[in-house]
């Protein structure tokens, strides 16, 4: 835990501005986010595992909008961030980011494309690591159609329809999901029929997924979401030039009328 | 024994449905396999409600809706263009074949268009395997 120490010290100062910084807190082997508002109680500060902390800025800004605080981010959670305060579900007037930037181990292991915060802050604490290539996705792209249905056919059919994905994605706040509407999702089927459970869940992710990789962390039956989406988004990045997360004026493309030549 | 594809068109009832009453009207004969759904935008026609029209074991999604400039909520074909075009390169990655949707625009005066791309969109679906065969 090399990065442990200097994001302590990056974040101390903090305390006396703002009124909490979110982070992750380690007690009794176990770790997981916490507001802290007390210098003594960063000795229980933790740097991994990664863990979707603007989700939980989310909540807590949603409780005490008037709150100034703090959150460490990671580059996904910077791109994760970037994302929710264009739909105004988090107010980053009021947030002061502190950027960690992820070992090149991590990156490599969320096969990241960007594993460092660059937009809203440079990383206080840690190096950039290179961009890890999703060889997977390449993989994917090199098979034709059929031979792209046979593998997400035998990855969707562990699917035992936890919604771990949906509930674990930062980006997924909607107070009402589509995905437990009968009308599109029946009830008591498992696995969820193919295509739509999982094809609505993709379609949703347009334009809001940052490939922060914790629907597929969060996947009991292991399928590798974090590929289809990142395929999904290169798509979404030749069609329209928009990359979630890279900057904070552009709209998504989705919610905005096609461009026509007149 | 030949399959008949099954074909869902998603009509706008601003200009596509009357588009496809004036193929009637004017005897044009057209595919047989295509059953048209009136909506009231083509705007209307969520991914969830193609995904499900294509899970339920239709062979194919034809969206049918106004020329752009001509929607009657102005920019309703707007985002079917985008949305679509996005949903038809998520079902390329999820091993669908994407020509199983098509969008198109027909127009109240085009009755020998609509009759055309329903044409093409039945012998473009031929070609392919059923999908209740696919997701089987």
């Amino acid at each position: 835990m090399t990065r442990r120490e200097p994001l302590r010290k990056a974040i101390e100062g903090l305390l006396d501005d703002v009124e909490g910084i979110l982070a992750l807190r380690r007690t009794s082997g176990h770790v997981a986010p916490h507001l802290f508002c007390d210098s003594g109680e960063l000795d229980e500060l933790a740097v991994s595992p990664k863990y979707p902390l603007p989700g939980t800025l989310r909540l807590i800004q949603a409780e005490h909008p008037e709150a100034q605080l703090a959150i460490v981010c990671r580059g996904c959670e910077e791109r994760g961030l970037i994302e929710m305060a264009k739909r105004n579900q988090v107010n980053l007037d009021r947030v002061v980011v502190i950027g960690l930037a992820c070992t090149a181990e991590e990156a490599e292991e969320c096969r990241c494309a960007k594993p460092y915060p660059s937009v809203l802050v440079d990383a206080h604490v840690g190096e950039r690591a290179e961009p890890v290539v999703d060889k997977l996705a390449d993989e994917l792209r090199q098979k034709d159609v059929s031979e792209r249905f046979e593998f997400w056919r035998q990855q969707f059919d562990r699917c035992i329809k936890c919604y771990g994905c949906r509930n674990a994605c930062p980006q997924c706040f909607c107070p009402e999901c589509t995905l437990e509407e009968g009308l599109w999702v029946e009830r008591g089927e498992v696995p969820p029929a193919y295509p739509t459970f999982h094809l609505i869940r993709a379609m949703h992710t347009v334009g809001k997924c940052v490939g922060c990789r914790e629907c597929e962390l969060s996947c009991p039956a292991g399928i590798p979401l974090t590929t289809l989406y990142a395929l999904i988004r290169q798509e979404v990045r030749e069609m329209f030039g928009y990359e979630p997360g890279a900057d904070l004026e552009e709209q998504p493309p989705l919610v905005l009328p096609a461009e026509v030549e007149s | 024994m030949m399959d008949e594809p099954k074909i869902v068109a998603y009509a706008c009832t601003y200009c596509s449905y009357p588009g496809a009453d004036l193929a009637g009207t004017s005897r044009i004969r057209y595919s047989p396999n295509v059953n048209i759904i009136r909506v009231l935008c083509s705007g209307r026609v969520s991914p969830e409600l193609i995904l499900r029209t294509l899970r339920e074991g239709a062979d194919g999604v034809l969206v049918l809706g106004c020329h752009y400039g001509d929607c009657h909520f102005i920019s309703g074909n707007h985002r079917t263009a985008k949305r679509v075009a996005v949903l038809q390169r998520i079902l390329e990655y999820a091993g669908i074949d994407p020509e199983r949707l098509r969008l198109e625009w027909v127009s109240a005066s085009e009755g020998e268009r609509f009759a055309k791309i329903v044409d093409e969109f039945t012998e473009t679906i031929r070609q392919l395997e059923p999908m209740e065969r696919v997701l089987a």
